[in-house]
C-alpha cells in the first residue's frame, strides 16, 4: 500500500513538473509498424515526423519535443494496448499518435480518458475510430472518403455495368459500401460485387467472374502489398484491360513503391487517393526535398509519411496552445476546424468528427520521363469523412 | 463450356505454380525427414538474388534463373554443416521446427535490412510477359512457361530418384541408414546432395513462382503453410503424389474462388482436411 | 504481498511441486509487480500468453501432439468472453468461466478429430483446421467484428467492487492470482494417473495400449483440458485489452506459442513458463532497443538454443528440480 502511495504521488509530481520546469521536454509516443511486412509504412511515420522536426525544430516556442517510438507490428491489439500503457505510464508521454492499424487504435482508445492522453491516428482508417473518444483527431483518410469520389468518376466517365472486387476484410467492405452506395445513387449498376480473401494469390478465377460478369469497368481495393500487385498482373494478364475494361481503385492499389512493379501495362490505370507523390506544390516539393535529403528514398515515400508531417503539425499546435500543459480539451479545441496547406493540398480538421478534411484527387498511371507515377487530372474539393458526416 | 475449360486451364496454371514451388520441400521432407520450415526462406533468397541479377546487373533471365539456384545453394551450405546436419540423426519434429523457424526469422531479418522491405519484382523477359492468345481465352504468358518448367522438373527428379545410381542409393540412405553405411554407402554425402537438391528447388521454385507469390521479406512466413500443406496432402518425397495434391488444391482453390470467392480460403483448407483424413500419410506417400 | 501467497490451509492438502509452483508464480508476480510498476501491461500479456503455452504443452509436451493451430481455442474463447460482456455479463470472473467453458468445449471438438492421427498429418491437419477458424472468424463480422476487432464491450469491476485501472495493477494482480491457482492445478494434473498415462501415450502408444489403456478418449479429454486452459487465457486477453482481434486465432500466433513451448522445453510446464516468459522479455528489450531489425536477434537466439540447449531451457531446471523432489518424501 505503501508503494501504491509512494508511485502515486510520483505520478502526480511528474504531472505537475511541467509548470514547475518548462524545459522539461513534452514526449510524444508514436505507435507505428516498425517492423513486420508494414515495416514500409512506420518507417515513414518517423520519416514524415523527422521531415517536421527539422523543418520547424525540435521546440515549441522554449518546450522541447521529444518523439518515442514504439513498433506495433501486426494487428495485435492486446500489444498496442501494453505499449500504449507503456508509453503513457513509463514514458510518462502526453500525447500519442502513430497507428496503421484500425483494432490496434481502437484498443488504445479507452485509455485516453483516465490518462488526459490526445491521441493523432496516421493511418488506421476506419471510420468509427474517431467516435471512441472525443480526444481523438485523424489527418489520414477513410476509405468512403476515397471511394466516393471514384464512383462519380467511373459514372461521370460513362462506365454502366461495375463488377466492384474488395478484399474480404473492414476496410474492403467499407469501399465495396461507398462505391455501391454512391455508383447505384447516381443511376449505375452494379453487377457483381466479388469479396476476395485476403491471402489470395492468384487472381485468375476472379479475372474469369469478372469477364463474365459482363462489367465494362471494374473498381477495386485491397491493401497494398504482394496482393496489389497480384491483382493488377492478373487483371492485364488475362486479357481484360485488351477487351477495353476499365480499372478503377483508390490509391492504395497503384502506391508509388509499387508502380515499378506494375510496370508500364499498368499506363492508364484511374485512383482516387488524397495523396500523390507527385503532387504539384510548394508545400509538397519542401517536404519530399527534405524527406530525401534526411536518408529516405524516393521511391519509397508512402501516404503515411504526410500523415505523420500533418500529425506533428497538429501536435506542435496543440502544445503550443496548452503551453505545455497536460489539458487534452483545450489541446483538441486548438486543433478543431484548424486549416492549412498540406504536401498533399489544403486540409482542415473537420470540427464535428475531427477527421481531416481533404482534396481527394483522381490520378492516372502514365509515365514521364521514364518514371511511373500517378499524375492527378481532377480534384473534389474539401472531401469529408462520407461515413460520418452528410456535406 | 468455354468457363469450365477456362477454370481448368487457371486451376491447372496455378497447381503448377504451387508444385513448383513446394516440391523441394518434398525432397527434404521425404528424403531427409526433415520438415523444414525455412523453405519459403530459401525459395525468397532465391527470388532476391534473380532480381539481383536481372535488375541491377541485367543479366538474362534465362541466366539469372540457374544463378540463382546456384547462388541459394552456396548461402544454404554453411547451414546444412552447421545446423541442419544436427537434425539427420535426431528426429525429434519440436526441435526440427524451432531450428527451422529461428533460420527463418534470421533470414527474414537479414533480407529486410539489406534489400529493404518493398517488393522486388524479375522482370521478365518480353517473350515471357503480357497476355497469351490461346484461342479462346487469354493466358500470362508466363503460366505457360511455368506449366513446362513443372512438368520438366517432375520429369527430371522421377528419373534422378528412380532411375539413376544416384537414386538408389538415397532411398537405400532413406530406408536404412545404417545398412546402406554398412554397405559403403557414404550417407552423409548423400545427405548434402540431396539437400543442395531440395534447396535448389526451393530456389528455382521461388524465382519461377515469383508472378504469383512476390519476392518481399516476408514471403518466407507468409507462404509457410502452403507449402507445408501441399506436401503433407502429397505424401513427403512423393513426387507423383506433390504432382497431385499440387493440382487437387488448385483445383479446389480456383474452382471455390470462381464460385464463390468470398468462401475462398474455405474450400482450399477443407479439401485439404479431407484428403489429410482420408490419406493420412498423403496420396502417394508411403507409411514411415 | 508474500503473505498472500502462504495461505497455509490450501497448501496442507498439495504436495510440495504444487506448492511450489503456486509460490513461485506468486513471487515472480510480486518481483514483476514491484519491480516493473510501469509495465504491468506488458506483464500481464505476458500472463495471457503463458496460459496459451502451458495449454499447448498439455497436448505437445505431454500427448506428443504436434500442434500449429493452438491459438484457434485461444481466440474463440475470447471472443466469446468479448461477445458474453457484450451481453451485459461484465463480472470478470464469470468472463473467465465462460472463456474456459468455450475453450474446453471447442478443445473437445478439435481433438476428438486430431486425436485420430499421429505424425505430420496431424500437424497438418491442425494448421488446416487452425486456418478455418481463422476465415470463419474473419468472416463473421457480426460475432467478431472482424478484421477491426471486436471492441464494443465493457468489462465490470472486479467482485463488484475493483475497477480496473488505466496502470493495469488490478488487471495484472488478477491474471497472476489465476495464474498460480491453475498452474498449481495443472502440476497436479500431470503427476495423477490421467496425466502419467497420457505421457506413457506419448513415448510409445503401443506399449500404453498393452497395459490396457484406450488412447483415443484421453487424448480428447487431455485436449479438452488444454482447451480450458487456453480459453482462461483467452478471456484474460479479451478482459485486460478491452479488443478482441483477429490475431488471437492468427497462424502466427499459433507458431509463437510453439516456439516459446520448445524454447523453454515441452513436456514440462515449468518449461513452457519459462519459455513464455524468456520469449517475451527478450523480444520485449530487442525490439525496444531496434524496433526495426529484432527479428533476426529472435532467430539467432532460436538457433543458439537448438545448438546449445536442444532439450530447452528448462533442461537444466529439471535437473533441479528432480534433485529437489527427490530430497522431499
Amino acid at each position: 500500500m505503501r508503494k501504491f502511495a509512494v508511485s502515486l504521488t510520483a505520478f502526480a509530481a511528474c504531472l505537475f513538473a511541467g509548470t514547475a520546469m518548462a524545459a522539461d521536454p513534452i514526449r510524444v509516443g508514436i505507435v507505428g509498424t516498425m517492423s513486420g511486412p508494414y515495416a514500409l509504412f512506420g518507417q515513414n511515420f518517423k520519416r514524415g515526423i523527422d521531415a517536421w522536426v527539422a523543418q520547424n525544430g525540435n521546440k515549441v516556442g522554449d518546450i522541447p519535443v521529444e518523439f518515442i517510438y514504439r513498433d506495433e507490428e501486426a494487428p495485435n491489439p492486446a500489444k498496442s494496448r501494453a505499449l500504449a500503457q507503456e508509453l503513457i505510464v513509463k514514458e510518462k508521454v502526453q500525447y500519442l499518435a502513430g497507428f496503421y492499424f484500425t483494432p490496434n487504435a481502437l484498443a488504445v482508445a479507452p485509455l485516453l480518458g483516465e490518462s488526459k492522453t490526445p491521441l493523432i491516428v496516421m493511418n488506421a482508417a476506419t471510420s468509427a475510430i474517431v467516435e471512441k473518444s472525443p480526444y481523438i483527431v485523424r489527418t489520414s483518410f477513410t476509405m468512403w472518403q476515397n471511394t466516393k469520389p471514384a464512383a462519380l468518376v467511373a459514372k461521370e466517365r460513362g462506365a454502366k455495368k461495375v463488377a466492384i472486387a474488395v478484399s474480404d476484410y473492414g476496410p474492403g467492405l467499407d469501399a465495396e459500401a461507398a462505391f455501391k452506395g454512391t455508383f447505384e445513387a447516381a443511376g449505375g449498376t452494379v453487377v457483381e460485387a466479388i469479396r476476395m480473401p485476403l491471402a489470395t494469390t492468384d487472381f485468375s478465377p476472379i479475372m474469369q467472374r469478372i469477364k463474365d460478369s459482363g462489367a465494362d469497368t471494374v473498381f477495386t481495393f485491397l491493401p497494398s502489398g504482394p496482393p496489389t500487385l497480384g491483382f493488377v498482373k492478373a487483371f492485364i494478364d488475362n486479357g481484360l484491360k485488351a477487351s477495353g475494361v476499365k480499372l478503377m481503385s483508390t490509391g492504395d492499389v497503384v502506391t508509388e513503391p509499387d508502380l515499378p512493379n506494375i510496370g508500364d501495362a499498368g499506363i492508364g490505370i484511374l485512383s482516387t487517393y488524397h495523396y500523390a507523390v507527385s503532387h504539384d506544390s510548394p508545400e509538397n516539393k519542401a517536404f519530399i526535398d527534405q524527406f530525401v535529403k534526411d536518408g529516405g528514398k524516393f521511391d519509397e515515400i508512402a501516404m503515411t509519411s504526410v500523415a505523420a508531417y500533418d500529425g506533428a503539425r497538429l501536435i506542435y499546435k496543440m502544445i503550443e496552445a496548452t503551453k505545455g500543459q497536460r489539458d487534452p480539451d483545450a489541446a483538441i479545441a486548438a486543433v478543431k476546424s484548424m486549416s492549412w496547406v498540406s504536401p498533399r493540398g489544403p486540409v482542415s480538421i473537420d470540427p464535428e468528427t475531427r477527421h481531416i478534411r481533404q482534396n481527394v484527387y483522381l490520378r492516372e498511371l502514365v509515365k514521364v520521363d521514364g518514371k511511373l507515377l500517378n499524375k492527378e487530372i481532377q480534384t473534389f474539393e474539401a472531401q469529408p469523412d462520407w461515413a460520418l458526416s452528410k456535406k | 463450356m468455354r468457363t469450365v475449360a477456362s477454370i481448368a486451364l487457371d486451376a491447372t496454371c496455378y497447381g503448377m505454380t504451387l508444385f513448383m514451388i513446394s516440391v523441394g520441400l518434398s525432397v527434404m521432407m521425404g528424403l531427409m525427414r526433415i520438415v523444414n520450415l525455412a523453405h519459403g526462406a530459401f525459395a525468397m533468397i532465391g527470388g532476391y538474388i534473380a532480381s539481383y541479377a536481372s535488375v541491377s546487373l541485367g543479366l538474362n533471365y534465362a541466366i539469372a534463373i540457374p544463378l540463382a539456384a546456384l547462388c541459394t545453394i552456396l548461402v544454404a551450405l554453411p547451414l546444412e554443416v552447421v545446423l541442419y546436419r544436427r537434425l539427420y540423426a535426431n528426429s525429434d519434429a519440436l526441435t526440427q521446427l524451432l531450428l527451422t523457424i529461428g533460420i527463418t526469422f534470421l533470414i527474414i531479418g537479414v533480407a529486410n535490412y539489406v534489400f529493404g522491405p518493398t517488393l522486388k519484382k524479375i522482370p521478365l523477359p518480353a517473350s515471357l510477359s503480357g497476355p497469351f492468345d490461346i484461342g479462346f481465352r487469354m493466358l500470362p504468358t508466363h503460366r505457360i512457361f511455368v506449366l513446362a518448367c513443372g512438368c520438366a522438373t517432375a520429369l527430371a527428379l522421377w528419373l534422378l530418384l528412380e532411375r539413376t545410381e544416384f537414386g538408389i542409393r538415397v532411398r537405400a540412405a532413406v530406408d536404412n541408414a545404417g545398412m546402406a553405411e554398412a554397405l559403403g554407402i557414404r550417407t552423409s554425402r548423400i545427405y548434402l546432395a540431396t539437400f543442395c537438391i531440395a534447396v535448389g528447388l526451393a530456389a528455382f521454385g521461388g524465382v519461377v513462382g515469383a508472378e504469383l507469390l512476390p519476392i518481399e521479406p516476408y514471403y518466407a512466413l507468409r507462404y509457410m503453410v502452403i507449402f507445408l500443406v501441399v506436401v503433407s496432402a502429397g505424401g513427403a518425397g512423393s513426387i507423383a503424389g506433390a504432382f497431385l495434391a499440387s493440382m487437387l488444391l488448385g483445383l479446389a482453390d480456383t474452382t471455390g474462388k470462381y464460385l464463390m470467392p468470398e468462401f475462398g480460403e474455405f474450400f482450399f483448407y477443407s479439401a485439404v482436411i479431407l484428403i489429410v483424413a482420408i490419406f493420412p500419410n498423403g496420396l502417394l506417400g508411403r507409411e514411415h | 504481498m508474500a503473505t498472500r501467497a502462504g495461505p497455509s490451509g490450501i497448501a496442507s492438502g498439495l504436495l510440495s511441486p504444487e506448492l511450489l509452483g503456486f509460490l513461485v508464480v506468486w513471487a515472480l508476480g510480486t518481483v514483476g509487480y514491484v519491480l516493473f510498476p510501469d509495465d504491468l501491461a506488458f506483464l500481464t500479456r505476458i500472463v495471457s500468453i503463458a496460459f496459451l503455452v502451458l495449454s499447448l504443452d498439455l497436448v505437445t509436451g505431454y500427448c506428443g501432439v504436434a500442434t500449429l493451430g493452438h491459438a484457434a481455442l485461444f481466440g474463440i474463447a475470447a471472443y466469446a468472453a468479448g461477445n458474453a460482456a457484450r451481453a451485459g455479463w461484465a463480472d470478470p470472473l464469470v468472463l473467465l468461466a465462460i472463456g474456459a467453458l468455450v475453450g474446453a468445449v471447442s478443445g473437445l471438438a478439435t481433438g476428438a478429430l486430431i486425436a485420430r492421427f499421429r505424425g505430420l498429418p496431424q500437424l497438418v491437419l491442425t494448421i488446416a483446421v487452425g486456418q478455418l477458424v481463422a476465415a470463419l472468424c474473419n468472416k463473421l463480422g457480426w460475432l467478431t467484428g472482424g478484421s477491426d476487432g471486436l471492441s464494443d464491450y465493457t468489462v465490470g469491476p472486479l467482485f463488484g467492487r475493483i475497477a480496473f485501472d488505466m496502470y493495469g495493477r488490478v488487471a495484472f494482480l488478477m491474471s497472476v492470482a489465476i495464474l498460480a491457482v491453475v498452474f498449481a492445478l495443472l502440476l497436479r494434473i500431470v503427476r495423477s494417473p490421467f496425466g502419467l498415462l497420457t505421457r506413457a501415450i506419448k513415448d510409445d502408444t503401443v506399449k500404453a495400449r498393452m497395459i490396457g489403456a484406450s488412447i483415443y478418449p484421453r487424448l480428447v479429454a487431455m485436449y479438452g483440458l488444454s482447451g480450458a486452459v487456453a480459453g482462461i487465457g483467452g478471456a484474460l486477453g479479451a478482459i485486460t485489452a478491452g479488443v478482441v482481434g483477429l490475431d488471437g486465432v492468427s497462424f502466427e500466433r499459433s507458431a509463437s506459442a510453439l516456439v516459446m513451448l520448445v524454447l523453454g522445453g515441452a513436456g514440462n510446464l515449468w518449461g513452457a513458463l519459462a519459455g513464455t516468459l524468456v520469449f517475451h522479455v527478450f523480444e520485449h528489450l530487442v525490439s525496444t532497443a531496434n524496433p526495426f531489425h529484432w527479428m533476426s536477434l529472435v532467430g539467432a537466439m532460436l538457433i543458439l538454443v537448438v545448438v546449445f540447449a536442444p532439450r530447452g531451457l528448462s533442461f537444466g531446471a529439471i535437473v533441479l528440480w528432480s534433485k529437489l523432489r527427490a530430497r522431499s518424501p
